[in-house]
């Protein structure tokens, strides 16, 4: 941190055309590099790989629309898993029972995120530090409840199961790797939203209530309403990764809005360094390929190397992935 | 309809009952915190491990003697244990809450699966004492001895943490440590030693508590997250930190977990966290917590 | 580029991926090779039902090895993933077997809503699933696939033994139905209640604690103890069944209310940590080790030298699972899902440690015994008591 906060002025004030422009050039080169992948992945990768990268995108959504909440606000929720589920919940009950095409179940799994998201989060955003961690888990873990309660609508304990296959103008996308596609477009709509949030003024006056509220308070910002604004933001990121995860999974239970999903995704923000969304993306990455494509074949031991994972992670990088790279801090200097 | 009543009755004491146990698991969780500034997640794991000491050491039909031997054990194995959480946590101690509870989050998971590797996945049910064993006629059913003793144990740990934290010195560094951390050490208190001393009480109050707490709830994979959960609903609805707070939300909750779900049984997989939304919508710190907040 | 182009090209690329990266082939054929058949054991190894999954790995490996590792002609390659608690591992562990694995069968399953949430992937795959345990009936009812067979259960199949059974005692102050608050709580409660009311028993009372939440019974036996039932049903596993029995007998109920269960009340393991608590619990399910048959006693002696402990029921249906999967590769000409499918559909009564049994549809037609806990020797059995009469998914 100190040390890019004396770089970056020394870079901006040399005003040198050279570097500044090599760092843009290699930054575009990079990111297309990127884009491509991401793009090109399932044209190499067999259908196990390519599904478990659908499932890394749908949680990455989930971990950047938290991270807005975690990193740049300074609210750390433990509950953030129930929008997750709600959203889900939402476009698998419209795709069995209405039978709506994929993007207006996506559409309708975040609207149905931001309003529960508004309605619970007047209540959790008055708190703040383990006592906003604590009301989020409670109001959580009551969704989880209403999930697993709500039988005639939510299959209770068994799930809300055979939800069908995806489809978009009436084609449908049994296909894994129009699926990840599919999803891949999604998310990159969803994340670019995000970030466009978190630049923008109302994103600045979100870091300025995480680093001093009270100055902020001060200073005649309406607080209350940042924060919430914040938390149905999140909430509308969160449906549309739940919307994500239906279309992939084709199955929703009462665990995806639990309290482990909820520790899991606190988790990914913070290996990936809270306060940068590209970095969220990485924790979530690390953490699904944990849990899901090396965790089954450990003889049940997935859940030590997590373990094992989390420690690591807080001592070895204490600011995330972003932190080593370097370059975190990015959208927060901008 | 008298047996409404007497059933009533029954509920009542075994939420005493149950609330007390609640206060023996939790006091552990509060008083690190309040002290240490960590909120330890690993708080569950340790009971469990606690609960295991207990199945392991007491066997079947234990006698006092037993009984005593796998407290000492356990309050021995808890103070190492403690004192190791917290040389782990030290160098965290500039950083933000957060990353302190995630790496007790971390410690949690790694805990939780060598005990399973060490004890198996098998649900051990533990017996009490067999002094303790049976139950007597309370308000015209039975009510477990064990459950009454447990009564007992509360409150006689409430009474002594109440007059260490108070009347000692000990107790006045605690005291002092809370109120104000820098000025403890800047008068020459070595505050490493404070913190691992106090790390290492409440972890072992939490092993002790797995013991006393074996005969009623066992040892099973998965128990640590139960327990962690109810600890953290009564201290933050006590107010974290506070030993007064940990007691009336214990005894609360206490209440909420039998009487509740007596009243209520088609809300009752609500009631535990409702009970915790509405006492933080009301006092968003808990009932007795810190009128300054502290920062994650 | 059309769609057809598109297709083949991913399905191009995956195949040079599948054939340098695991050895298999792409597509329908067997990763195993000519002459090998591989099997996806998928069972809890974490989690709250490790130990089920323990012994239904006891029950395949031992099958295999008394049958010399083969089914039919075939050399059996078996993997195991870890199921975890519920879906969120299941499924990905169950996509892991048949997409990367590349799996001809999968057979397994604790939990039914991993069951339930993976019946699109096997209908897509073409594969056989043969549930070894999970016992909600929507998994073979409806036919929800063709692909998905059972050698286990339905819950309310064993709870409409207990009603039917229930209905026959002299119990003029009713029954107090009692079982946990989730789906298969909820299924053995309707089949339980349907069956004994139908036969002419009144129900007392009914109350559904919080499932994986409820430490404390106290509120519900207080309730029955007010009902004026004279006696108890039940339907709780694993740590809520020792809670349960134990708690019961604590506050005094046993020597007021006899208590009554589907079998998992008291089987396996669970009944050693409930203790003296459980003598006399009463439970109906299709698998005893004290059934006294020469299938039986021959099998309990073989596990028990395998392992030093008792089988158990959840042994037992994947011991069969391997033994029906045997019988039907014998005939079968492919591995797809479809050939096996069409052999099981074929096959006649099968001999089991449980006793003979056959498929109705695609889930066991088999008889339920009476059990009864009885402390012998010290350690404590599920004797059998008698015979409840044969019972399907349906009828």
């Amino acid at each position: 941190m100190n040390a890019h906060a004396t770089v970056a002025p020394t870079v901006e004030s040399a005003g040198a055309a050279t570097p500044r422009g090599r760092r843009d050039i290699v930054r575009v080169v990079l990111l297309v590099t990127l884009v491509l992948c991401l793009v090109g992945l399932p044209l190499v990768a067999d259908p196990f790989a390519t599904t478990t990268a659908t499932r890394v995108l749908a949680f990455a959504l989930l971990a950047v629309s938290l991270d807005l909440l975690v990193g740049v606000t300074g609210l750390p929720s433990l509950g953030h898993a129930a929008y997750f589920g709600v959203g889900a919940y939402t476009a698998g009950w419209l795709s069995i029972h209405i039978g709506i095409d994929g993007p207006v179940a996506l559409l309708a799994a975040t609207l149905a995120g931001a309003s529960v998201a508004a309605a619970t989060g007047w209540l959790a955003v008055r708190s703040g530090g383990i006592f906003f961690l604590m009301l989020t888990l409670a109001i959580g873990e009551v969704l989880h409840q209403v999930a697993h309660s709500w039988r005639s609508v939510t299959g209770g304990s068994d799930g809300m199961y055979g939800v069908p296959a995806t489809t978009v103008g009436g084609v449908d996308l049994a296909n894994p790797g129009f699926l990840y596609w599919y999803v891949l477009g999604a998310f990159g709509v969803g994340y670019l939203l995000i970030r466009m949030v978190v630049r923008s003024s109302f994103g600045a006056a979100l870091r300025g209530i995480h680093d001093n509220e009270p100055r902020m308070r001060a200073l005649g910002y309406p607080v209350f309403g940042y924060k919430l604004a914040a938390f149905v933001i999140a909430g509308a990121g969160a449906g549309l990764a739940g919307g994500l995860l239906v279309a992939q999974q084709r199955i929703v239970t009462p665990d995806d809005l639990g309290f482990t999903t909820g520790a899991l995704v606190l988790l990914a923000v913070v290996i990936g360094g809270a306060g940068t969304l590209w970095g969220a993306c990485i924790g979530a990455a690390v953490v699904v390929l944990v849990r899901d494509y090396f965790g089954p074949a450990l003889d049940g031991h997935g859940p030590l190397l997590l373990g094992i994972v989390f420690v690591i992670v807080v001592y070895v990088m204490p600011r995330g992935v972003a932190g080593v790279a370097g370059i975190r801090g990015k959208e927060r200097a901008a | 309809m008298p047996s409404i009543l007497a059933s009533n009755l029954t509920s009542l004491l075994n939420g005493l009952s149950i609330g007390f146990l609640l206060f023996t698991l939790a006091v552990g969780l509060t008083l690190v915190f309040g002290m240490m500034d960590v909120l330890n997640l690993a708080h569950g794991a340790i009971y469990l491990a606690g609960a295991y000491i207990g199945w392991y050491v007491m066997g079947a039909d234990p006698t006092w003697t037993v009984f005593l031997a796998a407290l000492g054990v356990a309050a021995v194995v808890g103070l190492l244990a403690g004192g190791a959480l917290s040389l782990l946590v030290q160098p965290l101690a500039s950083r933000p809450h957060l990353d302190q509870a995630l790496l007790t989050l971390g410690v949690a998971l790694i805990l939780a699966e060598l005990l399973s590797m060490a004890f198996g996945d098998d649900v051990r049910s533990v017996s009490p004492p067999s002094a303790l064993a049976g139950s007597v006629d309370v308000a015209g059913g039975s009510y477990p001895i064990y459950r009454l003793f447990l009564i007992g144990v509360g409150l006689a740990l409430a009474v002594v943490v109440y007059l260490v934290v108070e009347r000692t010195t000990v107790g006045a560094l605690i005291r002092a440590t809370v109120a104000d951390r820098d000025m403890v050490s800047a008068v020459g208190v070595d505050n490493r030693k404070v913190r691992i001393a106090v790390f290492g009480a409440g972890v072992a109050l939490a092993t002790v508590a797995g013991v006393f707490g074996a005969p009623v709830y066992g040892a099973r994979p998965g128990l640590d997250w139960t327990i962690l959960i109810l600890a953290l609903v009564v201290v933050v609805v006590g107010g974290l930190g506070s030993i007064k707070g940990a007691l009336v939300g214990a005894l609360l909750i206490g209440q909420v977990e039998t009487f509740g779900r007596s009243l209520f049984p088609e809300f009752a997989s609500f009631v535990l966290f409702g009970a915790l939304a509405l006492v933080l919508i009301a006092r968003p710190r808990g009932l007795f917590g810190a009128p300054t907040g502290v920062k994650v | 580029m059309n769609r057809r182009q598109l297709l083949k090209l991913m399905g191009f690329s995956g195949a040079v991926v599948a054939v340098s990266g695991c050895g298999g082939a792409f597509g329908g054929g067997s990763a195993g090779g000519e002459g090998s058949v591989k099997v996806g054991l998928l069972i809890p190894q974490s989690g709250v039902y490790s130990p089920l999954g323990e012994d239904m790995r006891r029950g395949w490996d031992l099958w295999l090895e008394q049958n010399g590792g083969t089914f039919g002609e075939y050399e059996v390659d078996t993997v195991v993933a870890d199921e975890g608690e519920g879906p969120q591992t299941g499924v990905a562990a169950a996509r892991r077997l048949l997409n990367e694995e590349r799996c001809d069968v999968i057979v397994g399953i604790v939990n039914s809503a991993v069951a339930l949430g993976i019946v699109d992937m096997v209908n897509e795959a073409q594969k056989l699933l043969l549930v070894a345990n999970a016992g909600a009936g929507d998994i073979t009812a409806g036919q929800v696939s063709p692909y998905i067979w059972r050698t286990s259960f339905t819950n309310a199949q064993v709870a409409r033994a207990m009603g039917a059974h229930m209905a026959t005692l002299d119990l003029s102050g009713g029954v107090y139905v009692v079982a946990p608050d989730y789906a298969a709580g909820e299924e053995a409660v309707d089949g339980f209640t349907a069956a004994f009311t139908d036969a002419g028993g009144t129900v007392a009372g009914q109350s559904m604690p919080p499932f994986g939440t409820t430490q404390d019974y106290q509120p519900v036996l207080s309730r029955i103890r007010n009902s004026g039932a004279e006696a108890t049903y039940s339907f709780f596993a694993g740590s809520e069944a020792v809670t349960f029995v134990q708690q019961y007998n604590e506050f005094g109920l046993a020597d007021e209310v006899p208590l009554y269960g589907s079998g998992f009340l008291t089987e396996g393991q669970v009944l050693s940590a409930q203790g003296q608590a459980a003598v006399d619990v009463r439970t109906a399910l299709h698998y005893s080790t004290e059934l006294d048959s020469e299938a039986n006693s021959t099998f309990v002696e073989a596990y028990e030298g395998a392992y030093s402990a008792a089988p158990t029921v959840y042994a037992v249906q994947t011991y069969d699972a391997a033994a029906v999967l045997d019988q039907a590769l014998r005939g079968a000409d492919a591995l797809d899902g479809d050939a096996i499918s069409e052999e099981l559909s074929g096959l006649d009564v099968l001999a089991s440690p449980r006793g003979e049994w056959r498929f109705d549809g695609q889930s066991p037609h088999q008889e339920m015994y009476l059990r009864t806990v009885e402390s012998v020797d010290g350690s404590l059995v599920n004797a059998v008591t008698d015979s409840l009469g044969e019972f399907g998914q349906s009828s």
